[in-house]
């Protein structure tokens, strides 16, 4: 018997590595943006496409937002530069490179 | 216009409708989604218990990242709400952070009903009356408790026939 693929349909599904999710399990509320309520995935409401032109921003304290939704509530007074979360004072992470999932072997 | 606002607005809808917290309700005006009627069932165990306050929160644009204002309908006598319904809450002021939402803000004014702060007081007679006799405090609530469940007009009503509910 001999098989012919005749066509195929590749399929890619993208998430944010949030570097949390185990800690998000069974917390319905744990993917979305504290600020805007949509999903990471989502992109801010001020944006029209998900991914890098809508990308997230990590902090120290941990805490994870749409980037945009974030220097949105910096940039005001009210906010006296602290996260909105916890209210310690923001300060933009380094991106969390997972090894195991993210980084290809260095030589 | 912007419709970052009532997107987030129908999304905080959802959160109170399908995992609403105990205790308080909530909805927009079917013809206006910036403004919202809530009512807030006094917590048991205090002077508030059984109330049905209303509220009405007035969104602009701006929201999340500033807050709603929030005003009480029904008449109140506590030490951090003022005579025109407006109340004195940290959180609706100098605290608000752009991650709360509507189900937060009504429950942090429930838990306002069980712990007043009489140290920042809106009415001073009910702080002064809640510190030094709560007997006299628990009186005047409970005359609140029961006019929240007339109707406003009713409400009203009272108003004009001079019972503003200092006689019992």
């Amino acid at each position: 018997m001999k098989v012919v693929v005749k066509n195929w349909h590749a399929i890619a599904q993208w998430k944010w590595d949030t570097g949390n999710n185990d800690a998000d399990d069974g917390d319905v509320e744990g993917d979305v943006c504290g600020i805007c309520r949509v999903p990471y995935e989502g992109c801010c409401p001020s944006c029209k496409v998900p991914g890098d032109d809508c990308p997230l921003i990590w902090g120290e304290c941990s805490h994870v937002f749409h980037m945009h939704c974030l220097l949105k509530w910096i940039g005001t007074a009210a906010s006296k530069q602290q996260c909105p979360m916890d209210r310690r004072p923001w300060v933009t992470a380094e991106r969390k490179v997972d090894a195991t999932t993210n980084s290809a072997p260095t030589p | 216009m912007s419709t970052n606002c009532r997107r987030r607005l129908i999304r905080d809808f959802k959160r109170l409708s399908t995992d609403p917290p105990g205790g308080v309700s909530g909805s927009p005006c079917p013809d206006n989604i910036m403004l919202w009627n809530a009512v807030i069932f006094g917590p048991a165990d205090t002077p508030f218990e059984d109330g049905t306050f209303k509220l009405i929160l007035t969104f602009d644009e701006s929201y999340p990242t500033k807050p709603p204002t929030v005003k009480f309908l029904s008449r109140m006598f506590h030490p951090n709400v003022y005579a025109n319904g407006e109340l004195c809450l940290d959180i609706l002021q100098n605290r608000w952070s752009p991650t709360y939402d509507v189900a937060a803000i009504l429950t942090s004014i429930q838990s306002l009903l069980h712990d007043p702060n009489p140290n920042s007081p809106a009415n001073a007679e009910a702080a002064q009356l809640y510190r030094e006799n709560m007997k006299e405090y628990v009186r005047r609530v409970r005359a609140t408790v029961e006019e929240s469940w007339l109707d406003p007009d009713e409400q009203e009503k009272m108003k004009e026939d001079g019972e503003d509910g200092n006689a019992s």
